[in-house]
Parts: C-alpha cells; sequence; structure tokens
C-alpha cells in the first residue's frame, strides 16, 4: 500500500513537505527540486482511470483519478514548482520551502482527486499553506492580510464542503462528475465555493488584497496554484453553465479596470491573474470542447507567463525594495536581463504572436465566437486590450522606463532567480512557438489553428493601436499614492465597528458587572460580619457615645448560655 | 518616442492592412468583418474607454487614502 501511495503525485510532494526540515540547509534548496522532478515523471508514467482506492468509513476514496485532463493540469502544476524552486534556491527559511512543496502537493491532489472528500482535503491544504506564504513576509501588514486570507479561505471551504454534504445527501455522486445545470442548494454552495477560489468577483478581494502582500518568492507559488485548481474543478463540475460566460467576462474586465488604478506592481499583476482567469471561466461557461480545450490551455499558458510576471516584479523588489509606481522608474539599464525575461511575460500574456499567450488566448475567444456569443468575443478582445495596455506599458514604463521617483540603490538580484526566469521564459516562447507541444495533449483533439492571417492582423492592429493610445494617454496612468477599495471593504472597514460591538462592548459590560458582583459581595460581607452594626446604629447618650456594636463580654455569654441550653433541650427531646 | 518608432508602427499596421484587404479569409464571420480595419480601431477606442472610464470609476468611489483601512 505504501508502495502504492507514491505513485500520487501530491504524496510524492508532501513526503517532500515532511522530509525537508530534515534535510541540511546547504543542500535542502537542491533537494527541493528532486521532488516535483520525481513526480513529473511518475504523473507521466501512469495510466488512465482511477488507479487507486482507499476506504474510508463507508465511502471508497479515489485518490488517483487519471486522464488528460488532470495529466496536463497536473504537469503544469509539477513545471511551476520545479521554476519557483529554482526561484527561491537562496531562500533558507525551511518553513517556506515546506509550506511551498505542500501547497504544491494541495494543488496536485485536488487535480488527481477522483471523489469529493479528496479534493475537499487537498483544497484545505492549499489554504492552510499558502497563508503561511503570505505570514512569512513577517510585516505587520502581511500579518493582517494573512490572517484576513485563511478566514476568507475558511469561509470558502465551508461553502464547498456544505454543496459537497448537501450534494451526497440528496443522493448524488460522491465521485466527481459534470453538474447538471440545476440550481440547486447543493450546487449553489458547491459553485460558490469554487468561485471564491477561482477569484470570481465579487469573491475575490482576497487574492488582490494577500498576493502583494506574500514573500517574493511565495508570490510566484500563489499565482499559479489557488486559481487554477479552482478552474480546473469548474471544468470538472461546472462545464456549460451559462452562468460562467457572463461572470467570466465581468471578471475579465474587472481586473482590467481595478489594474488602471492600483499603484503596487504586484497588485497590478494580481489584478490581471483575475481577469485572465475570466477568460478560463467564459471558457468554461462556453463549455464546448474547443472551450474547454481553449480553458485548458489558457490555464497552462497563464501559469508559465504570469509566474514569470511575479517573478519580475519579485526582482524590483528584492533589488530596490519598492514595489509602487510612485516610488519606482529609471533604473532599466541596471536590470537589463530582468526587464528583457519580464517583458517575454508581458509579450506572451498580450497575445503577442509567437508567445504562449497567443495559442491560448485566441483558442478561449474563438470558442466564444464560434459558440455564437459574440458580445462576449468583444469584450474579451477589449479584456486583451487592458491587459497589454496594464502588464505590457504601464508596469514597464512606469516601473523602469520612466522618471525615477524617489531614491533607491539597485542591488544584486540572485543568479538563480534570473534563471528561474528564464525558464519561465523559455517555456513561454516554445509553446508560442510549438502549439501542438501543448495541443497534442489537451482534454479533446485539437482541430484550431492559432497562426491564421485573421489572426495575425487582429493582433497587429489591436496591438499597434493600444500601443498608440497608451503613449498618448500615457500621463494619465502614472501611479498615484493611493489605495482601491475593493470588495474586502464589506469585512475590512466594519471590523473596527464589529470589533467595538462584539469584542469591547460585552468586555466593558463584563468589567461593569463584574466590579458590581465585586463591591456587593464586600458589602455584603461587611454587612454579615456585624449585622447590628446597621440594625441599631450608635448613639450619644448624656455626652458620650454609645457604640451599639459594640461586643459586651457578659451580654455574649448570657446569649452563648441561652443558646446552649436550646441546644442541651433539643438534644434531650430528641433522643 | 523617436520617430523611427513611429515609422515602424506604421509599417506594422501597414502590413496589417495589407494582410487584411489582400490574403485574409474570414472562416467565422461576425458583424464587425465587414468594418474595414476594425480591430485597430477597437484597439484604440478600447484603449482609450478603459483608461477613462477606469479613472472615473476611481473618482467616483473606489480610490481612498492609503492610511484608509488604519483610520
Amino acid at each position: 500500500m505504501i508502495v502504492e501511495l507514491l505513485t500520487v503525485p501530491a504524496i510524492i510532494l508532501i513526503l517532500g513537505a515532511l522530509l525537508l526540515p530534515l534535510i541540511p540547509e546547504r543542500i535542502r534548496s537542491s533537494a527541493f527540486l528532486l521532488f516535483p522532478l520525481a513526480a513529473l515523471g511518475v504523473l507521466w508514467s501512469l495510466p488512465e482511470g482511477s488507479l487507486l482506492q482507499l476506504p474510508f468509513a463507508s465511502y471508497e476514496l479515489h485518490l488517483l483519478q487519471v486522464d488528460r485532463l488532470s495529466r496536463i493540469f497536473g504537469t503544469i502544476f509539477v513545471m511551476i514548482t520545479f521554476i519557483g524552486g529554482v526561484y527561491a534556491f537562496h531562500i533558507k527559511d525551511v518553513g517556506q520551502q515546506s509550506a511551498a512543496m505542500a501547497y504544491a502537493a494541495g494543488a496536485l491532489g485536488v487535480t488527481f482527486a477522483g471523489d469529493f472528500f479528496t479534493l475537499f482535503f487537498f483544497w484545505e491544504i492549499m489554504a492552510a499553506t499558502s497563508t503561511y506564504l503570505i505570514w512569512a513576509r513577517k510585516t505587520e501588514a502581511s500579518d493582517k492580510a494573512g490572517m484576513r486570507y485563511i478566514l476568507v479561505h475558511a469561509f470558502g471551504g465551508g461553502l464547498l464542503l456544505t454543496g459537497i454534504l448537501l450534494h451526497l445527501s440528496s443522493g448524488g455522486s460522491f465521485l466527481i462528475e459534470n453538474i447538471e445545470e440545476t440550481y440547486t442548494m447543493a450546487s449553489i454552495f458547491m459553485l460558490t465555493g469554487v468561485a471564491l477560489n477561482s477569484a470570481i468577483p465579487p469573491l475575490h478581494a482576497w487574492l488582490a488584497d494577500a498576493y502583494p502582500k506574500a514573500t517574493i518568492t511565495g508570490a510566484v507559488f500563489m499565482s499559479a496554484f489557488t486559481t487554477k485548481s479552482a478552474v480546473y474543478v469548474l471544468i470538472r463540475l461546472f462545464p456549460g453553465w451559462d452562468i460562467l460566460v457572463y461572470w467570466g467576462v465581468a471578471m475579465a474586465l474587472y481586473g482590467v479596470v481595478y489594474a488602471v488604478l492600483v499603484n503596487d506592481i504586484r497588485e497590478i499583476l494580481a489584478y490581471h491573474i483575475v481577469s485572465q482567469v475570466g477568460y478560463m471561466v467564459a471558457g468554461v461557461g462556453i463549455g464546448t470542447e474547443m472551450a474547454i480545450n481553449g480553458t485548458t490551455a489558457h490555464a497552462f499558458s497563464h501559469i508559465l507567463y504570469k509566474s514569470l510576471l511575479f517573478m519580475g516584479a519579485g526582482a524590483v523588489i528584492h533589488a530596490t525594495g519598492k514595489s509602487k509606481l510612485t516610488e519606482l522608474g529609471g533604473f532599466a539599464k541596471k536590470m537589463p536581463v530582468i526587464v528583457g525575461l519580464y517583458m517575454i511575460g508581458a509579450f506572451s500574456i498580450s497575445g503577442f504572436p509567437f508567445f504562449n499567450g497567443f495559442i491560448s488566448k485566441s483558442m478561449v475567444v474563438s470558442a466564444a465566437g464560434y459558440a455564437h456569443f459574440e458580445t462576449v468575443m468583444l469584450l474579451l478582445i477589449l479584456a486583451s486590450i487592458g491587459t497589454f495596455l496594464h502588464t505590457g506599458l504601464k508596469l514597464p514604463y512606469f516601473t523602469w522606463f520612466g522618471e525615477k521617483k524617489s531614491e533607491f540603490d539597485v542591488g544584486k538580484v540572485p543568479i538563480n532567480m534570473k534563471i528561474a526566469m528564464g525558464f519561465g521564459a523559455f517555456f513561454c516562447t516554445l509553446f508560442g512557438v510549438y502549439p501542438a507541444l501543448l495541443y497534442n495533449y489537451l482534454p479533446y483533439a485539437v482541430d484550431y489553428h492559432p497562426y491564421t492571417i485573421y489572426h495575425f492582423v487582429e493582433m497587429m492592429q489591436i496591438l499597434v493601436f493600444t500601443f498608440i493610445g497608451f503613449w498618448l494617454l500615457r500621463k494619465k496612468l502614472e501611479g498615484t499614492p493611493t489605495i482601491a477599495i475593493d470588495t474586502d471593504w464589506f469585512y475590512r472597514k466594519p471590523a473596527a465597528a464589529v470589533r467595538y460591538l462584539l469584542v469591547e462592548v460585552p468586555n466593558n459590560l463584563f468589567g461593569v458587572a463584574e466590579k458590581v458582583a465585586l463591591s456587593a459581595a464586600d458589602k455584603l460581607s461587611g454587612l454579615s460580619k456585624n449585622p447590628m452594626q446597621y440594625l441599631l446604629p450608635s448613639f450619644v447618650h448624656e455626652g458620650r457615645t454609645v457604640k451599639s456594636d459594640g461586643f459586651s463580654a457578659p451580654m455574649g455569654a448570657a446569649l452563648a448560655f441561652i443558646l446552649f441550653g436550646f441546644l442541651v433541650a433539643s438534644l434531650v427531646v430528641l433522643l | 518616442m523617436k520617430t523611427w518608432h513611429w515609422i515602424a508602427l506604421g509599417v506594422v499596421f501597414l502590413i496589417s492592412l495589407v494582410l487584411e484587404f489582400g490574403f485574409m479569409e474570414i472562416k467565422s464571420p461576425h458583424w464587425w468583418n465587414h468594418i474595414p480595419a476594425f480591430y485597430a480601431i477597437w484597439g484604440f477606442i478600447g484603449c482609450v474607454a478603459i483608461i477613462y472610464i477606469s479613472k472615473w470609476l476611481g473618482k467616483l468611489f473606489i480610490l481612498s487614502d492609503e492610511d484608509y483601512y488604519d483610520r
């Protein structure tokens, strides 16, 4: 059984997460890289089908459900674990290394889960371990953001579990299958739980709140796993659900609007995750074979270029200690390699021909066209304009090329960070130039050619005129020292009022009650010591004070004698 | 932007026009395919609209001071 468990890619990485603390520090970073490689080897050697079952109560868990969809998602998760491992090679913090490995294990576990309990188990592992990657930054802002992040994900996990339990109790399958498009309590809870992890507005604010505050290396892993594993679950459970088409388009544009406004470079990238995941969510909603292929391909491409972009932004923060557009600028010549590699990621996300965004994004957009969602298609193209505008133009221009806006030194960027970016840039280009390398492994057979004259014309015109628009209006896109209020307002701003109402008011109330009770007890005990003091107050008689509460020995002796008499009499009567 | 940058952009746009009117096949026709250089127009209008609408929304209710949540 133990040997069989080692054929589960997620278990290999969990083992890695447990073993890493036992490995000496100087070889730990190298050891980190072996586990994703082992998982990659294993997942490509597995046949298709449900390969491992474990009894659990009256259920049978399916830990290893392999098909084309899970294999391609598993592959990209493992690839990015390796690339992230190279990027974080210089990090000695074993907590971060283990957490990142376990986080990747969570994403892989979700991918190969054949039943709902296995899925939920790994879903929660992701939530817990990724939180550590925020807290590991060890700033006040990251502490608070991490707490908000884990609370929101605990809520999301609760929604998903509620949905699963309702689904099972109403006779639904324990195995993960497409859910029929009917809005029952079970399906609504499950969809909402998965939508939260997919960062679908209004349930998305955790992403833009937490990712910019995570550690430099942690954010690279975070940009890959949570949202894309949720997209995978959407494909598994909700393909063809119409609501997702409109939700997807809305989030594609939502992210674009916010990316205009925010000032932190990783926050701009975070809002573009929301935007890009919008394409995938819309693709799931369209639900045709071409759309599912497009969604899968776009998730694959997105993980590569988005992690590359986060690595570039991370390198800037590592070198300068600054992360805001209003503080950066004017140092492109001091990090030409980073700028060049970042721009490959930017070209990819913007859909430049010969980069991987072109071969996947165009597939989702075309799928919308073929399914006669023409407005959806136009709006997705509009979102794509916004993507180039921010990630390809605004961010690099104001970070590296614009005028220098504050004093800072540009430190050295570790070579491993550049190598990791090189890996990312290589794959972004490789899949862009040879799309068949990806298309051959998509869930359905692909009958789509991205390199048509039509697509070339489309992208050339869009990119050229977006650039012209940017250049003419670039002053308007300059960062401002502000923050953008998002739906996290609903749980951040009232926090002070809620804390006052639920913590301070009851605290004060209990405080007052305690004081009253104690002083009452104090008074009562005083009273019980000598009630005469109150019943017969002292008085002045013939010029001298008569203390009524004073003890008089003869009176005491007389009373004691009377009491003793009663005692004897009662004993006699009783006996 | 130097002059040659603008010339390069113009050349790329011209090539796209030549391809559009000379060689382009439309497999899945949409209403906008009848508008010449539609994607150029959409690119420019889209870019301008995104900037202005976002900025307007920002002023309307989205943007706030950096210490907004600490107050």
